[in-house]
């Protein structure tokens, strides 16, 4: 279970303060994979960082009773002067998980071959991102924090983790933020809009889809 | 409470093997360099001293008498650099919530003061082994001592990555304020046969009480009217908690 309650979080950046979230109350429901949609700037990912616990909220409390992953986005946690084989040992390592079962797992599904025994400064970004996703999936949470991920890679690389990613979703609860409609129809059912007057809960995932369109427009 | 201590010691242990290679390169003969390093440098400072032909200011062994000051300073100024770009440095980590920052401070003290464990013994034990040194007389001093030098370094460098973290010119103004504790830890000389009113200010840079410190428990006879273990320990502890203190109550800012 992933509750937060009274959660507030605001930016002071050069005398300009932003109201990010403000005294936000809300149970993730069990069970259920939960978008989160809103413009660019809405606070999307920092309610996101703010769920992991990678970032504290100004007040407010976020109780994690279940395993929740790290945000899975584009690769933020590589130290590039070390090779992909040494990054994922050290994930894997503070994890506690077997470390040779999971550079298997990961070698299977990126496909990076040599590279792995390469620096993550020589990669792209698309190899970079196929580690780390390939990385997450490698550790079993219950809860996936997903960031914009599933759009990278080429064709073959988007089935393939579409077919892992179902897998997951078998004993695993997903909270993704996208702005692709298709995305969000695939893996989830139910979601939270961010918009500028507050934050709605849709327990209908159409709806939602539907009411993030007209905002745009 | 026990599974919190688990997952802490693992975090702990992955962040000193990432540290290990991330500041020694991916070469086992990176972190060959890291002892070899202070080692030579002391080691080059001697040779010119003696080529000079000083007369070492106590005992027989010159060797020995600048070894337990420039090590000793250099083991300081390693813990307090590196602790200092602490944050800067591991601004990446924070992407997985299991690691906090106090993490990467606790692993950097871990590694470097494993990595000068070894730098003292290889050296000392080269000055033993080529007779320019018996072995320490107070070998539980000496232990103290490096003891006493590591909760220094770490309180030093913690509270300055407080600093640093809130306004980064500090850096540079720290790195200025301790250069001269080259001339100011007693390095090339003894404490206690300077003047008084140099012994009133000088007695107030910890890392001269460690040297003196350290200087105890070699020699069988070296006895230190300025030594006080009190004062660097005392402000070792006062140093930890401020700079511990100071982690948590601007973390929120930092990031």
């Amino acid at each position: 279970m992933i509750e937060l309650v009274n959660v507030s979080k605001s930016y002071t950046l050069k005398g300009v303060r932003k109201q990010i979230l403000d005294g936000l109350s809300y149970r993730f429901p069990k069970d259920r994979n939960v978008a989160i949609m809103g413009r660019n700037g809405a606070g999307k990912s920092t309610l996101m960082r703010i769920i992991a616990g990678t970032e504290q909220p100004d007040s407010g409390r976020v109780y994690r009773s279940v395993k929740v992953s790290w945000p899975l986005g584009f690769a933020g946690g590589f130290n590039g002067s070390m090779t992909g084989l040494e990054n994922v040992r050290f994930v894997s390592r503070i994890y506690g998980q077997d470390t040779e079962r999971v550079i298997d797992s990961v070698q299977a599904f990126a496909e990076l071959g040599a590279s792995l025994n390469l620096p993550i400064k020589t990669y792209s970004s698309g190899m970079k991102a196929r580690l780390a996703f390939g990385l997450s999936m490698a550790i079993d949470f219950d809860c996936y924090l997903i960031d914009e991920i599933t759009a990278v890679g080429d064709k073959n690389f988007k089935l393939k983790s579409q077919q892992v990613f179902t897998d997951k979703l078998g004993h695993s609860q997903i909270i993704m933020i996208s702005h692709s409609a298709s995305a969000i129809k695939t893996y989830c059912d139910c979601g939270l809009f961010l918009r500028r007057d507050g934050i709605y809960f849709y327990d209908d995932i159409d709806h939602l889809i539907a009411d993030y369109n007209r905002d745009l427009t | 409470m026990g599974k919190l201590l688990t997952l802490q010691a693992r975090v702990i242990g992955s962040l000193v093997l990432r540290e290990t290679r991330a500041s020694f390169g991916t070469s086992q003969f990176g972190y060959l360099w890291a002892i070899v390093t202070p080692a030579a440098s002391v080691a080059v400072l001697v040779t010119i001293f003696t080529l000079i032909g000083r007369q070492p200011p106590f005992g027989q062994s010159l060797a020995l008498f600048f070894a337990t000051g420039i090590l000793t300073l250099e083991f300081f100024n390693k813990l307090s650099n590196t602790l200092m770009a602490s944050f800067d440095a591991n601004k990446a980590l924070l992407t997985y919530p299991l690691i906090q920052e106090t993490d990467a401070i606790f692993a950097r003290v871990i590694l470097i003061s494993a990595t000068y464990l070894l730098v003292f013994v290889l050296f000392y034990g080269g000055l033993v082994l080529l007779g320019l040194s018996s072995m320490p007389t107070f070998p539980e001093v000496v232990i103290q001592a490096f003891a006493a030098t590591a909760l220094l370094g770490f309180g030093f460098g913690t509270v300055n990555a407080v600093i640093v973290s809130l306004w980064d010119s500090w850096l540079h103004i720290e790195r200025v304020l301790t250069r001269p504790l080259f001339f100011l830890s007693g390095i090339f000389y003894i404490p206690s046969n300077l003047p008084p009113e140099a012994i009133a200010i000088l007695e107030w840079n910890p890392v001269l009480h460690l040297v003196e410190w350290f200087r105890e428990g070699f020699y069988p006879n070296y006895e230190s009217t300025v030594l006080s273990k009190t004062y660097p320990l005392g402000l070792a502890v006062g140093l930890i908690l401020f700079g511990l203190a100071g982690e948590r109550l601007y973390r929120k800012k930092r990031v």
